[in-house]
C-alpha cells in the first residue's frame, strides 16, 4: 500500500479532492475569524471615533514595549511555522520538529508577555473589573522631576483633564476582550502545534501527507494578522512619552 | 363587543392620511399582485393537473426551460414597482420627521412604566397604568391612566429620551412611533386633525409591565386646550398634579430645596405632610397649633419657634434668600394639597429636559436649566 | 510498509475496506453506533429527533402564549411569566428548530448523496456540530427552565444588561454555543459542494436544493460569527452588572451607546431570516419539478436568485431599526437596499408558477406543502414590503403586522419547506411510505390553521396592537380569539402528521429506490441508502429536473420503483 493511499480518508474519491477539501475548509474558517473579530474592531471604532480624547489617554497607559516585543515573537512564529510547512513537504522530520517546537514557543512567550502586561494592567489599577480601577498609585508622565515615583492615581490624572473615567473603563473592557479572545486563539493554536509536533514525532508526518501542516499554519498566520490589526488599534491609539517595562 | 370596535382605525393626525394612503395603495398593488399569481397557480393546477390522478411517475410534458424575456420582465417590473414604494415612503418619512420650525415643543421622559410628560408652561401629565393590577372594579376605567391634551390643527413636536431602557412612544391614530432612548433626545412632530381620544402605546419592549405603560392623547378645541393648561379642568380623577397650578410648582420646590430629604414617607427626621392643613397639632412645651397657612410659613421661616411634638428642633431655617414669598405661596400651596399617600418617593428624578423650563414664568431671575443625567440606578423600580 | 502507515491506515478508514451492502439504518445497532457516528446520513436522523422534540417545546410555548392572549388582561399568567413565555418561544423556535432544520436534516441527509458523494467533507466535524448545538441547547434550556429569559429573543441593552433580573448570561451562552454549530455545519456544506461532487456534476446540473444549501451555508459562515460577538460584548457587559463593576460598552449611563448593539445583532438576524427561508426555497424547486413532472423554469435565474439573496441579505439590517434612533439618511438607504432584496424573492416565484405552465399535476402531500408555500410565503413577502417601506413602517413597526409577517415567512414559509422535505424524503430516509390520504388531510389542515392563526394579526397590528403585550385594549379581543383558535387547528394538524409519520414505522408499505419517479441523484440510491449511499461513484450525465425526458441524472430511467 503506498503511504498516498494510507493518507487518504474512505471518504473521498483521490488525495488532490482531500486536500482541495482541508485547504478550502480552513480558509472557509478563517473567513467566520475575520468577521468575529471584525464585529468588536468595529465596535471599538465607533468608539474611538466618538471620544478621542479619551481613546488617547487610555491607550497611553499601555505597555507598548510588551506589545512590540510580542509582535516581534509572532511574526517569527509565523516565519518559522512557514519553513515548518517546507520541511514537513521534504520529508525532513527533525527540522520539522524543531520548527514547530520553535513556533509553540514563540506562541508560549508570548503568552508570558501577555500575562505580565496583564499583571501589570491590574497593578496600576486598569482592569474595569476589579474594584481598585483607577485607584492605584502610579507615575504621573507630567511630573517635572522625572523620578517617575508613583505619586498620583489615574483617577486623579483624568480628572485634571476632564477624561471621564467611564470612557476609560470602556476602552480597557475593550482592551481586555479583544486581546483576551485573542490570547485564547493563541493558546488554541499553541495547542494545535503541539499536537502536530506529536504527529511528526510519531512519523505521521510525511511528505504526501503535509496538509495538516499547511491548514494549521493558515490559522496561525490568521491570528498573526489579526494581532497586526490590534495591536496599532489599542497601541498606537494614543502617544507614548517613553518605553518602560 | 364586535360593535363597539371601528373597522378602520382613526385617523387623526395630518401624517394618518398620507401613512394611510400609502399603506392602502401598497395593499391595493400588492394584493392585486398577490392575488393575480394565486389565480394563475389555481388555473394551473385545474388545467394541468395529471390525467389519472394518483399516479406517479412519467408523464408526457414539453420540455420548457425558461425565458429569458420574462426573466427580465418579472425583474425589472417589480423592482421598478418596488423602487416606486421607496421614493413614496421616503417622502412620507421626510415629512414626519421634519417639524415647522414654531411649533411648541413637548417634552416625554420615559421610564419603566410611565411616561412624564412636560408641557412648555410646566405642565405635566403622568402616562401610564399606576396601579399595576387589572382594576376590574373600575369597569376597566382604571386601566389608562393619564392623559395627554393637545391642541386640534396645531403641530407640536415631541422630545422625547428615557431614564432608563429602551422605550416607544407611539399613537396609533397618528400613525407614529418613536423609540425613546437612554442618554440622548429624538424629536418628532405632530399635527392632529381631529377631536377625540387616542391610545398611546409603548412600542418597544421593555420589561414586566411594558404593556402597562399606555395612555390616552386628547385632542380639543384650542380654547378647551388653553383652559386645561390654566388648570380650569383636569382629565380625570387623578393623583397626578397636572397643571401649572400653584401647588405643582410647589412641589417642584419641595423637592428641589430637599424638603423631601427629611419629610419623607420614612418619617425618619420629620414628620409627614400628608393632609395636615387645618388640622390640630401638640407642640413642644406644651399647648397645641393649627395648622393654617401662617402657622406652615412660620414652620418654614423659623422653624424651631413652634416645634411639633415628638420631632426634635434640627429643621434648618429658609430665608428670603432661599425661598421667595412667591415660591412659599407655591410651597404651602403643595403642603394644602397633599392627599395621603402624595408624598414623592425620596430617589425620584425627573430629568429636566434641554431647555426646559424649571422655574415659573413669573419668577425674577430664570436659572440655566441643565439636564441632569438619567440615573442609572432608578432601573426596575416600580413608581407610583 | 512502515508501522506508521499501517497505524494512518486503520486511523482513518471508519469502515471496512470493503462495505457491505447494508442500510445506513441497520449498519450497526447500539446506542454507542448512533452517538459516535460520523455517517451525514445518521447524523441527519438525530437532529430530525432532536428538532422534533424542540419544536414540540417551542409549539406548546406558542400555545401559552395564545392562550394568555385570549382576555385583555391575560387569561393564564401574569406580566412576568407572559415575557418569560414569549422569550422562551422565540429563541427555542429560532435557535433550536428554525435555523439548524433543513440544513440540520436534509441539508447533512441530502447533500453529499444529490452530488454522488459518499460523505461529507469533514464527518467528524458534522458529528461535533451535533454535540456543540445539542450543548448549546442545554444551556439555553437551562436558563429558561431556572427562571427564564425576560428580554425577548432580540436581547437589547440596557433591558438585558442592566433591567432585567432573569437568566441573560446562560440563555445567552446557550445561543452562542448553538452559532457554532451552524459555521461548523455551514462549512461542511460549503466545502463538500465545491470539491466533492460526482464527474459530470457541474454547477449548472446542481439540484436547486443544493443551490440553496450553497447560500445558506455563506450566509451561516459569514453573518453568525458578528452574533457571536455581539452576545459575548453582551454577556460582559450583563455579567460585570451583575457582579457590581458595571463596564457600559451599550449602556449610555456609562457612555456606550445601545444602538451599537442593535446593529451588530441585527447585522446577523436579518442574514438569518434567509438562513430559514432559502432551504425551504430550494425544497420547493424540488417538490414542483418532481409533481409536476417539468423541468424548473429559469433554472439560472432560480439558483443566482439564492445567492443573491444571501448577498444582498447582508446589506438591510437596519431596516429594523427605521424607527430606533438611526439618521434620516442612514433610513433611506437600508429601505433602498431593502427593495433590493425583494426582488430575488419575487423572480423565484414567477419561476415557480411557470414551472407548473403545462405539467401533469398531482397533489400528494410533498405537493400540497409546496402549493401552500407558494401562497403563503407570498403573503409574506408581499407583507414585507410595507414594512421596508420606511413611511408605513412608522406606523407598523413593533405591531402585530410585523409579528404576522415574520410568522406568515416562518411558518407559511419555513415550516411548509420542511415538512414539505420531510415527506418527499420520508421514504428514502425510512424505506417506508406514510399514508397518502392522512398525509394530505394534515397538509392542508395546517395551512388552514396557519392563516386562521396569522391573518388577523395583521388587522390587529394596522390597528396598532404592539408586540409583546399581554394586556391589550378590549377591542381587540375578538381577533386575538380568532388568532387562538387557529392555533388550536394547527396543533392538531402537527398531531396528526406525527402520528401518522410514526406509524409508517409499523404499518407503513415498504418503500422502493424512486417511489415519486424523481429525477435526482438521491432517487438512484437505495431507499433507506447504504452507508457509503452508492456502490460506485455515480456519472451524472443531464440536468437535475429532466422530467419530460423521463431522466435520471445518471441517464437512467426516472420511473418508479
Amino acid at each position: 500500500m503506498s503511504a498516498n493511499e494510507g493518507a487518504l480518508k474512505h471518504h473521498f474519491e483521490d488525495i488532490e479532492q482531500q486536500r482541495g477539501a482541508e485547504r478550502l475548509g480552513m480558509w472557509m474558517f478563517l473567513a467566520t475569524e475575520v468577521l468575529f473579530f471584525g464585529g468588536v474592531f468595529l465596535a471599538y471604532t465607533v468608539y474611538r471615533i466618538w471620544y478621542p480624547k479619551d481613546w488617547a489617554a487610555a491607550s497611553s497607559q499601555l505597555n507598548v514595549l510588551v506589545a512590540g516585543i510580542n509582535t516581534v515573537l509572532l511574526l517569527t512564529s509565523s516565519l518559522t511555522i512557514t519553513f515548518a510547512i517546507r520541511a514537513a513537504q521534504l520529508g525532513n522530520r527533525k527540522a520539522l520538529m524543531n520548527l514547530l517546537a520553535i513556533t509553540g514557543l514563540l506562541g508560549a512567550g508570548f503568552m508570558c508577555f501577555k500575562a505580565y502586561e496583564y499583571n501589570q494592567d491590574y497593578e496600576e489599577g486598569l482592569v474595569p473589573f476589579c474594584k481598585n480601577f483607577g485607584e492605584e498609585l502610579v507615575h504621573d508622565p507630567d511630573d517635572k522631576d522625572h523620578s517617575h515615583a508613583a505619586t498620583t492615581t489615574f483617577n486623579q490624572q483624568w480628572e485634571k483633564k476632564g477624561i471621564a473615567p467611564q470612557r476609560i473603563r470602556l476602552f480597557m473592557s475593550f482592551y481586555f476582550i479583544m486581546t483576551g479572545i485573542h490570547g485564547l486563539h493563541i493558546i488554541i493554536g499553541i495547542g494545535a502545534i503541539f499536537y502536530l509536533w506529536y504527529r511528526a514525532y510519531m512519523g505521521w508526518i510525511t511528505a504526501d501527507r503535509y496538509v495538516g501542516v499547511e491548514v494549521t499554519s493558515l490559522y496561525w498566520h490568521l491570528v498573526d494578522a489579526i494581532w497586526l490589526f490590534l495591536m496599532p488599534l489599542l497601541y498606537l491609539a494614543g502617544s507614548h512619552h517613553s518605553l518602560h517595562f | 363587543m364586535i360593535l363597539q370596535t371601528r373597522f378602520f382605525p382613526e385617523q387623526a393626525s395630518e401624517l394618518a392620511w398620507h401613512v394611510d394612503n400609502l399603506i392602502w395603495v401598497l395593499s391595493a398593488v400588492l394584493g392585486a399582485t398577490g392575488l393575480a399569481v394565486y389565480a394563475v397557480i389555481a388555473w394551473f393546477c385545474i388545467v394541468y393537473r395529471r390525467k389519472n390522478p394518483g399516479e406517479l411517475g412519467f408523464a408526457p410534458t414539453p420540455r420548457i426551460l425558461g425565458s429569458h424575456k420574462m426573466e427580465l420582465a418579472w425583474t425589472i417590473i417589480p423592482l421598478l414597482i418596488f423602487l416606486a414604494f421607496f421614493g413614496w415612503g421616503a417622502h412620507v418619512y421626510n415629512m414626519a420627521l421634519h417639524p415647522p420650525a414654531d411649533a411648541p415643543e413637548i417634552y416625554i421622559v420615559g421610564k419603566q412604566w410611565m411616561w412624564k410628560v412636560q408641557y412648555p408652561g410646566g405642565q405635566r401629565v403622568i402616562i401610564g397604568q399606576n396601579s399595576l393590577e387589572y382594576s376590574k372594579e373600575i369597569g376597566g376605567e382604571g386601566y389608562f391612566e393619564g392623559v395627554m391634551v393637545l391642541p386640534v390643527n396645531r403641530p407640536v413636536k415631541i422630545v422625547l429620551t428615557s431614564e432608563d431602557v429602551i422605550h416607544n412612544f407611539g399613537i396609533p391614530a397618528f400613525r407614529q412611533k418613536i423609540d425613546a432612548v437612554p442618554g440622548r433626545y429624538v424629536s418628532t412632530w405632530y399635527l392632529p386633525t381631529k377631536t377625540g381620544t387616542y391610545d398611546i402605546f409603548c412600542d418597544q419592549y421593555c420589561g414586566t409591565n411594558h404593556s402597562l405603560m399606555v395612555g390616552k392623547i386628547m385632542v380639543v378645541e384650542q380654547n378647551e386646550y388653553e383652559e386645561w393648561l390654566d388648570g380650569k379642568w383636569k382629565t380625570g380623577p387623578g393623583k397626578n398634579a397636572v397643571d401649572g397650578s400653584l401647588a405643582h410648582q410647589g412641589r417642584q420646590l419641595f423637592q428641589k430645596l430637599n424638603c423631601i430629604q427629611c419629610h419623607d414617607t420614612q418619617k425618619s427626621k420629620a414628620p409627614v405632610l400628608e393632609e395636615i392643613f387645618n388640622t390640630r397639632r401638640p407642640i413642644k412645651g406644651g399647648g397645641t397649633v393649627i395648622a393654617d397657612e401662617n402657622y406652615l410659613r412660620e414652620s418654614i421661616r423659623r422653624p424651631r419657634a413652634k416645634v411639633r411634638e415628638g420631632w426634635e428642633p434640627i429643621m434648618p431655617h429658609f430665608g428670603p434668600d432661599k425661598v421667595s414669598e412667591e415660591e412659599l405661596i407655591k410651597v404651602i400651596a403643595y403642603i394644602k394639597s397633599l392627599k395621603k399617600g402624595e408624598t414623592p418617593v425620596r430617589t425620584e428624578d425627573w430629568v429636566a429636559p434641554v431647555g426646559g423650563n424649571t422655574q415659573s414664568p413669573d419668577d425674577p431671575k430664570p436659572k440655566s436649566a441643565d439636564p441632569k443625567v438619567p440615573d442609572p440606578k432608578s432601573g426596575a423600580g416600580e413608581q407610583k | 510498509m512502515s508501522t506508521a502507515t499501517e497505524h494512518e491506515a486503520h486511523a482513518s478508514h471508519e469502515y471496512p475496506a470493503h462495505p457491505e451492502h447494508v442500510s445506513y439504518l441497520k449498519d450497526g445497532w447500539s446506542i454507542w453506533s448512533w452517538l459516535f457516528t460520523v455517517d451525514h446520513k445518521r447524523i441527519g436522523i438525530m437532529y430530525l429527533v432532536m428538532l422534533t422534540i424542540f419544536f414540540g417545546v417551542g409549539g406548546t410555548l406558542a400555545g401559552l402564549v395564545r392562550a394568555n392572549l385570549l382576555t385583555p388582561s391575560g387569561a393564564i399568567m401574569d406580566n412576568d411569566m407572559y415575557n418569560k413565555t414569549f422569550t422562551a418561544h422565540g429563541v427555542v423556535m429560532l435557535f433550536l428548530f428554525l435555523i439548524p432544520s433543513i440544513p440540520g436534516v436534509m441539508g447533512n441527509f441530502f447533500v453529499p448523496i444529490m452530488i454522488g458523494a459518499k460523505d461529507m467533507a469533514f464527518p467528524k466535524l458534522n458529528i461535533a456540530s451535533w454535540y456543540v448545538w445539542m450543548i448549546g441547547a442545554s444551556f439555553a434550556v437551562f436558563a429558561l427552565l431556572t427562571g427564564g429569559l425576560d428580554t425577548g429573543w432580540t436581547l437589547y441593552p440596557p433591558y438585558s444588561s442592566r433591567s432585567s433580573h432573569s437568566n441573560v448570561v446562560p440563555g445567552v451562552f446557550g445561543v452562542f454555543i448553538t452559532g457554532f454549530s451552524g459555521i461548523m455545519t455551514g462549512l461542511n456544506i460549503i466545502v463538500t459542494i465545491h470539491r466533492m461532487r460526482a464527474p459530470g456534476m457541474t454547477w449548472g446540473r446542481l439540484p436547486l436544493f443544493c443551490w440553496a444549501m450553497y447560500a445558506t451555508s455563506l450566509i451561516q459562515l459569514l453573518a453568525t460569527p458578528v452574533l457571536a460577538i455581539a452576545l459575548t460584548l453582551l454577556m460582559v457587559e450583563t455579567g460585570s452588572n451583575a457582579l457590581g463593576v458595571p463596564i457600559g460598552i451599550f449602556d449610555p449611563a456609562l457612555d456606550g451607546d445601545p444602538l451599537l448593539f442593535q446593529h451588530l445583532f441585527w447585522f446577523y438576524s436579518h442574514p438569518a431570516v434567509y438562513i430559514m427561508i432559502l432551504p425551504a426555497m430550494g425544497v420547493v424547486s424540488e417538490l414542483l419539478t418532481c409533481f409536476s413532472r417539468k423541468n424548473i423554469f429559469g433554472y439560472t435565474a432560480v439558483a443566482w436568485s439564492s445567492v443573491g439573496i444571501a448577498v444582498v441579505g447582508f446589506l438591510v439590517w437596519a431596516h429594523h431599526m427605521f424607527v430606533a434612533g438611526i439618521s434620516y439618511y442612514a433610513a433611506l438607504l437600508f429601505s433602498l437596499l431593502s427593495m433590493f432584496v425583494a426582488v430575488p424573492s419575487a423572480i423565484k416565484i414567477f419561476n415557480w408558477t411557470s414551472t407548473l405552465y403545462r405539467g401533469a399535476i398531482s397533489f400528494q402531500a410533498p405537493m400540497i406543502f409546496a402549493l401552500g408555500f407558494l401562497v403563503l410565503f407570498t403573503v409574506g413577502g408581499l407583507t414585507g414590503i410595507p414594512l421596508a417601506t420606511l413611511g408605513s413602517d412608522l406606523h407598523l413597526h413593533d405591531t402585530y403586522f410585523v409579528v404576522a409577517h415574520f410568522h406568515f415567512v416562518m411558518v407559511g414559509g419555513m415550516v411548509l419547506g420542511y415538512l414539505g422535505a420531510l415527506h418527499y424524503w420520508w421514504p428514502k430516509m425510512f424505506g417506508v411510505m406514510y399514508s397518502d390520504f392522512w398525509s394530505r388531510i394534515g397538509a392542508v389542515l395546517i395551512c388552514v390553521g396557519y392563516v386562521t392563526t396569522f391573518t388577523p394579526q395583521f388587522w390587529l397590528g394596522y390597528h396598532g396592537m404592539p408586540r409583546r403585550y399581554p394586556n391589550y385594549p378590549a377591542e381587540f379581543q375578538y381577533l386575538n380569539v380568532l388568532s387562538t383558535a387557529g392555533y388550536t387547528i394547527q396543533a392538531a394538524a402537527f398531531l396528526l402528521i406525527h402520528t401518522y409519520l410514526i406509524a409508517s414505522f409499523f404499518t407503513g408499505k415498504k418503500a422502493g429506490p424512486n417511489p415519486w419517479g424523481a429525477t435526482g441523484l438521491e432517487w438512484v440510491a437505495e431507499s433507506p441508502p447504504i452507508t457509503h449511499n452508492f456502490d460506485k461513484t455515480p456519472v451524472v450525465v443531464c440536468g437535475p429536473y429532466e422530467y419530460p425526458l423521463n431522466l435520471t441524472q445518471t441517464g437512467e430511467k426516472a420511473d418508479v420503483r
